[in-house]
């Protein structure tokens, strides 16, 4: 961990009533250094935060935004929820898995896209629904999704 | 006091106490009162995530688990109802959901609560079509415990255990929803002194001990109940033996002394009863009949005594309270000085284990006997164990000793003879906190070997020594031991219940 990042964590601490309450954030701050939290990087935010690095690993696996291992250098998630399969999601993510040669949950081997398989990205009214590094593409076919991802670098 | 009723039944609780918690206190949880249970467990914090202690509430339109829900003065709960029973039955199917149903292979089969429940609120048969959960078979978590993911229903207990007593944490739920998995922190093992507590706390077949694996069926087994003697914590345990052979030991709940923990060494330590043992009498340092043994050792015994020459002894703080009360009488006697003892040290964890590596160093000094390293110059010693230091023996002209394992000090003894170890005789042990516990004898040996006290019996009858010609018996030894230390009154064998009972002031 960067001695700025660890400054970064440690000015947290004060807007939380529990040093604990900070932890989601300085997961942030630790993943943007690497793209990643792997157990090593874990055990250092444990440290910090003076709890069990089993507890950290928790928070990291129980949500999807952390990654514990090294990344594309972009994410693509295709939602693939009740709304989003209706309108051809599932249909979308099996084309997309195609182009890209990987299956969800895999990184192209150039080490460009991650992709990954969203259970819902609350955006029924605009099914089917794929997030690229965080923003939305809304209404897509697999045209227009295939366009998206061959823009990215 | 709140009142409550459960099941049409009247009953007053203690205040501040979750439902299941207050049930429990009266006794009445699973003998009286049928709430199913997995994750709760009286030792450990709330977790509430097996959602199997459902129970119906007079007034709250929702079911409610009786594991988190406080108790509230004049509630009305139903345990049995139609809704109650239907829910469980739903709680049932999702936990059996992923689980596999491989019942005959799993080592758990006879002390599983699936298995359990699922006689008393499973479905008839299974009615998911699509494939179960992948998960991994057999994964070697440490030293001590094998876990099958497969069979995990994530109550979360190891996970608490061991955040919660040991203090160490190395198990955790990671990953969400049905991808939820319980593994060990990347890199690490289940290392700690307590890890095998864990597979006590498994309600399923997901956690097993290396050591217990697939050994015997647990129906096979009966448990006898008996204390650990590894330090003078004492925990308490039940013995498991089939065959005149102990199979493991798992601890017993004693609130005052173990709650319902013990440290992996304790739990190993049935295995020292079989190990290194003395199986016969040694004259000279050559094996003799165990007669012979007796014979030789009273000869000594009454040479000593008739010529004046002082005897002294080192007990053992391994020895029952009636061995160690029988070498008092026998010391009286003859005339001897009181016994000395000396006491194996170690570490103390804060937890349950205690500095003291003896399990009765607390008896020994109740009744009289001194601590120390060294013994007097004397015509003749009479040792306990092989506690003491071969180099405290060299001011002893000759000496008896009685013990259970072969050690460096047999060879030099003019007589040796053997005796039992803990789980081969009945007694008591008094603990650091001065609690007297009751042992029982579990196993028998296969070669002639009787405990201190009887040994002592016989070798003073041999001796013509008078008043010593009744058989040794650990119950009426108990019976003069409380009669005469005023200290032990009523810490007698027979009146020692299950969980013991403090020395008097």
């Amino acid at each position: 961990m960067q001695p700025a990042t660890r400054k970064k964590i440690e000015a947290l601490f004060e807007r939380y009533p529990e040093k604990r309450g900070a932890l989601i954030p300085a997961l942030y701050l630790v993943q943007a250094e690497n793209g990643y939290v792997d157990a090593p990087a874990a055990r250092d935010v444990a440290e910090l935060f003076e709890i069990k690095p089993v507890d950290v690993w928790e928070v990291l696996t129980f949500y999807n935004m952390f990654y514990t291992r090294p990344q594309g250098r972009h994410h693509v998630n295709v939602c693939t929820n009740l709304s989003c399969s209706l309108r051809g999601g599932r249909g979308l993510m099996r084309a997309i898995e195609a182009h890209l040669g990987v299956h969800a949950g895999e990184t192209t081997k150039d080490g460009r896209i991650t992709l990954g398989h969203e259970e819902c990205l609350g955006s029924c009214g605009t099914a089917p629904v794929m997030q690229v590094d965080g923003r939305y593409c809304e209404e897509l076919d697999e045209v227009e999704a295939k366009r998206i991802i061959d823009e990215l670098d | 006091m709140p009142k409550i009723t459960i099941d049409e039944k009247d009953y007053e609780v203690a205040d501040g106490l979750m439902i299941l918690q207050a049930i429990d206190d009266l006794g009445l949880l699973m003998s009286g009162v049928d709430i199913p249970h997995y994750c709760w467990h009286p030792k450990l914090p709330i977790d509430g995530s097996c959602r199997m202690c459902q129970i119906e509430i007079e007034g709250v339109p929702k079911l409610q688990i009786a594991c988190n829900t406080p108790v509230k003065d004049g509630m009305v709960i139903s345990t049995q109802s139609e809704r109650v029973q239907t829910a469980r039955q739903g709680v049932l199917e999702l936990l059996l959901l992923n689980h596999p149903l491989d019942c005959p292979i799993c080592d758990q089969a006879g002390e599983c609560k699936l298995q359990d429940y699922s006689f008393d609120f499973g479905m008839p048969a299974g009615r998911t079509k699509e494939p179960r959960r992948v998960a991994k078979k057999a994964v070697d978590l440490g030293p001590t415990i094998t876990f099958d993911q497969e069979r995990c229903i994530l109550c979360r207990r190891c996970v608490r255990f061991c955040r919660e007593v040991p203090g160490t944490g190395e198990l955790g739920v990671f990953n969400r929803g049905e991808r939820s998995l319980m593994e060990l922190f990347p890199g690490t093992q289940l290392d700690n002194d307590y890890s095998m507590n864990v597979a006590d706390l498994c309600p399923v077949g997901a956690l097993t001990t290396k050591d217990f694996r697939f050994k015997i069926r647990s129906w096979f087994l009966d448990d006898v109940e008996t204390v650990c003697d590894r330090c003078s914590t004492g925990c308490n345990v039940y013995a498991s033996r089939s065959n005149n052979k102990i199979y493991r030991f798992v601890p017993r709940l004693n609130d005052d002394v173990n709650d319902t923990w013990m440290c992996d060494h304790g739990r190993l330590s049935y295995k020292m009863g079989r190990e290194n043992r003395l199986e016969s009498a040694l004259v000279g340092g050559k094996p003799a009949s165990f007669i012979e043994g007796l014979r030789k050792a009273s000869d000594l015994v009454r040479a000593a005594s008739e010529s004046g020459g002082t005897i002294v002894a080192s007990a053992s703080p391994f020895s029952s309270n009636e061995d160690l009360f029988t070498l008092r009488k026998l010391l009286e006697t003859l005339g001897a000085p009181p016994a000395t003892f000396s006491v194996p040290a170690g570490k103390a964890d804060g937890i349950l284990t205690q500095a003291e590596k003896a399990p009765n160093a607390e008896g020994a000094r109740a009744l009289g006997f001194q601590e120390s390293d060294e013994l007097a110059g004397a015509k003749l010693g009479i040792v306990f164990g092989h506690v003491l230091p071969a180099t405290a023996l060299t001011q002893v002209e000759k000496w008896i000793l009685i013990d259970t394992h072969a050690s460096d000090l047999s060879g030099k003894a003019a007589v040796v003879l053997p005796s039992r170890v803990v789980t081969e005789k009945d007694g008591s042990f008094t603990n650091h906190a001065k609690r007297v516990q009751r042992f029982r004898r579990v196993v028998e040996p296969s070669w002639e070997a009787w405990s201190e006290g009887a040994l002592l019996q016989q070798i003073a009858d041999f001796a013509g020594l008078d008043g010593w010609s009744e058989p040794w018996d650990a119950f009426a030894v108990s019976k003069r031991l409380c009669d005469e230390v005023p200290a032990f009154s009523g810490c007698g064998l027979t009146e020692l219940g299950f969980c013991g009972c403090e020395l008097s002031k």
